[in-house]
């Protein structure tokens, strides 16, 4: 059964950890997310303000992807299935480039 | 005075290409101005997923994050500076 749900997550590239969260608690965790139960708290709450966010005559849901950008690394968050899936990304910052 | 340097900040953002909508709030929610697609409803939202977003990390030195919510009418942007929480919508 957890195979099956972190098969895509761990091909994701520059992935440094990730979380697949349901309302029962954490289902999986690996990497730097590993049993980070503060980070799957804090996402849930975020999930559930952003469902809170309606834009008039927008379609549901409110979003189909949330992430949460740091300078070094970036949160990745959808939801599937009743369950929230959470990937910590390296920020890759690309420099302009100067012609 | 002051409000209308806030004002005509907002009149620019939307002129912006791509701007849907422009919302800025206070610590509590507030709305201290808006155009566009988001409006004075929007500012508890955008106020308690910049706070919540900060909480993610441990290192008080992390400069705060931006928050984006992606979908089909487009994405929104949200971060704090100083006191002030400011959402942009753009098309995607």
């Amino acid at each position: 059964m957890t195979a099956a749900l972190t098969q895509g997550l761990e091909r994701i590239p520059d992935q440094l950890g990730y979380l697949v969260i349901s309302d029962d608690g954490v289902l999986a965790s690996a990497g730097e997310l590993e049993n980070d139960e503060h980070t799957a708290g804090v996402v849930m709450q975020m999930v559930r303000t952003a469902c809170r966010f309606r834009l008039r005559g927008a379609a549901e849901p409110p979003f189909k992807r949330m992430t949460v950008m740091f300078d070094d690394y970036v949160y990745v968050v959808t939801v599937s299935g009743q369950k929230v899936f959470v990937v910590k990304r390296q920020n890759i910052q690309r420099e302009p480039v100067n012609v | 005075m002051m409000e209308s340097v806030l004002e005509q900040h907002l009149e620019d953002t939307m002129k912006s290409p791509g701007t849907l909508g422009v919302l800025c709030t206070d610590q509590q929610g507030l709305s201290l101005g808006c155009r566009g697609s988001l409006s004075d409803e929007h500012g508890g939202a955008v106020s308690v997923l910049s706070k919540q977003a900060a909480s993610l990390t441990r290192d008080p030195t992390d400069p705060t994050p931006t928050v984006c919510l992606e979908s089909d009418s487009g994405n929104i942007l949200i971060r704090t500076h100083g006191t002030i929480t400011v959402a942009v919508h753009k098309m995607s």
